[in-house]
């Protein structure tokens, strides 16, 4: 089995590096970590980039896992390639740019682009946000899935992922205690459906309603909670339509051998118990300038 | 002078010409439980007390918040210490202590003109509090009140009740008469009037559900959801008949004996951000 151990970074494409950053400095609030003609890593915590984005097609969106060693990293390539999957091993060049000792790069079943990586490099310096926006980190992804029975069981069986809660088809995965690192949504085609990253308090997300609200920043979900997993939550449209979240207090499952996963009908109370709803995904709008 | 000591904010008096469609304003929406007072008015409930809200058939600006007094002796004292001091004060009648499910009352008036009672015994009930919706109403704040003369109005409050300035913002005024940061809250105003009517939730997930709850039905939300620099209560206020602003609220600071009243920015009452731009004391608070 790929023990994942933790959620490492994501890769995203775009046609206009500047508007990205732009967005992830001022709206987002992230540190910029390092800055090239082609390329932007971004810093949400205490690891040296969590976000990367390169210029190219927004379609092209990774996101990668840590796993505990070259060993396993091997392993992992051995199994994925057992079953079918191509497996990239990263060259040097690659490994810098991902600020990683080595990695593989496979598809999902769905064609989701996955790396599974080895010792992710860390800062010596702290986070230090754009604005004072609360982020204690870059903390889990919501992923298509074109066969939600089918990637279950990947991520459950060929991977060590637990589901912590159902939500209709959609399931939410866990690697740690945390109640979910991986939320699985049934999706036309591959791609991240959404990108979160903690803040430490409720004020902070509300706070943030207020500022990107006057930031024009179309908000799509939220001020909410979820009953699942309990955060409130905040979710907003980035560059190229791609969505972010911001969210605290998300629950720990504390009993890991007594879980069950609690089965919650898909309907908008399942997703937000304060009542607000979800607007339909935007297609990509304009920015701030 | 020895200060009359209060006991807590009792109720509020609302004239309206459309008490039926205000009674259904302050149970589906409100989610109050709607009782009648001794006198036959329309009133509701929101906590232990027989009633926090009693419409009247006046007028809309015929308004009265009532106070009850720490001590049933107090009603002569405090009667002589109003009228030594300039302010209007007569006992009500039985008939008027009846309507209010009170013991004795004085009728007076603050430095801006507000009607406020001084009521002693108010009546409680002897069954639990039983809301319309789930709300999560658990009693009663406090009101707002414009003041056209924080000066005088705190010559009332202040020097001869024993109200306190826990802190401003502004001009804005916050008073304190038990452990909660304030039960009152004085609003510069070219008028006299009660500027919100607040009652407690249960929790941050209460406000937030009233929130969507109120839009869905076209409740003009007209302050939040927002929390108070001052007091660090989590705020929404809405508007009901005749434009009377309700707000519900949740976490307030408790400030305990050695509070020394702080001056806050005029520029910003909600640390969250939140504006408003409908009510004019209200929107003050945002004025750069």
């Amino acid at each position: 089995m790929i023990e994942l151990r933790e959620i490492a970074y994501v890769r995203l494409g775009t046609p206009d590096l500047e508007v990205a950053e732009t967005f992830a400095t001022r709206c987002l609030g992230l540190e910029v970590a390092d800055r090239s003609r082609q390329s932007l890593h971004l810093r949400s915590d205490e690891r040296a980039h969590t976000l990367y984005y390169a210029e190219g097609n927004p379609e092209e969106q990774v996101v990668a896992f840590e796993v505990d060693g070259e060993e396993q990293l091997q392993a992992a390539g051995a199994t994925l390639e057992a079953l079918g999957h191509s497996v990239h091993t990263g060259s040097p060049n690659e490994c810098a740019s991902r600020m990683v000792k080595a990695y593989i790069g496979f598809r999902d079943p769905t064609g989701n682009q996955i790396e599974l990586v080895v010792r992710p490099d860390r800062s010596g310096r702290r986070f230090f946000p754009t604005r004072d926006v609360g982020i204690t980190g870059f903390s889990h992804i919501g992923l298509n899935t074109t066969d939600p029975v089918r990637d279950e069981r990947f991520w459950t069986q060929v991977c060590n992922a637990r589901v912590s809660d159902r939500i209709g088809d959609i399931a939410l995965m866990r690697i740690s205690a945390i109640h979910h690192t991986l939320a699985m949504a049934p999706g036309p085609k591959p791609g991240i459906g959404h990108i979160n990253h903690q803040v430490s308090t409720n004020d902070d997300v509300l706070r943030s309603y207020y500022f990107l609200s006057g930031q024009n920043v179309p908000i799509v979900f939220g001020p909410g909670r979820h009953p699942t997993s309990g955060a409130r939550f905040l979710y907003f449209t980035g560059p190229d339509g791609m969505t972010f979240e911001y969210s605290v207090g998300v629950d720990e499952i504390e009993d890991e051998e007594g879980h069950r996963p609690r089965n919650f009908g898909f309907e908008p109370s399942s997703i937000c118990m304060w009542g607000s709803k979800r607007l339909p995904k935007a297609s990509p709008s304009p920015q701030p300038s | 002078m020895k200060r009359i000591s209060v006991e807590q904010v009792c109720y509020v008096r609302l004239g309206t010409r459309k008490i039926e469609e205000y009674a259904r304003f302050a149970t589906e929406i409100l989610g109050l439980q709607r009782v009648s007072t001794a006198g036959g008015d329309v009133a509701f409930r929101s906590d232990q007390l027989h009633h926090r809200i009693c419409l009247t058939e006046e007028l809309p600006d015929q308004q009265c918040l009532g106070v009850e007094l720490s001590d049933e002796a107090a009603i002569e004292p405090v009667k002589a210490a109003l009228l030594a001091s300039g302010f209007p004060a007569r006992e009500a009648d039985e008939s008027e202590c009846r309507r209010r499910d009170v013991r004795q009352a004085i009728v007076t008036q603050d430095g801006s003109g507000n009607t406020i009672e001084l009521v002693t015994r108010p009546a409680r009930s002897g069954r639990r509090y039983f809301p319309s919706r789930d709300a999560g109403i658990e009693g009663f704040q406090g009101v707002g009140l414009r003041s056209t003369d924080i000066a005088r109005d705190l010559v009332f409050w202040t020097e001869i009740l024993n109200a306190n300035v826990s802190d401003r913002v502004g001009e804005v005024t916050y008073l304190q008469i038990d452990d909660r940061h304030h039960r009152i809250v004085l609003y510069p105003s070219d008028r006299s009037g009660i500027l919100d009517i607040s009652f407690d939730v249960e929790s941050l997930d209460c406000v937030m559900q009233s929130n969507y709850f109120l839009k869905e039905r076209q409740i003009k939300v007209v302050h939040g959801p927002g929390r108070e620099v001052a007091s660090d209560q989590v705020y929404l206020r809405f508007q009901g008949p005749d434009g009377q602003v309700f707000s519900y609220v949740w976490g307030m600071n408790a400030i305990g004996g050695g509070h020394r009243s702080r001056q806050f920015s005029a520029k910003g009452s909600c640390t969250w951000g939140s504006e408003c731009t409908e009510i004019p004391e209200l929107a003050a608070q945002h004025a750069v």
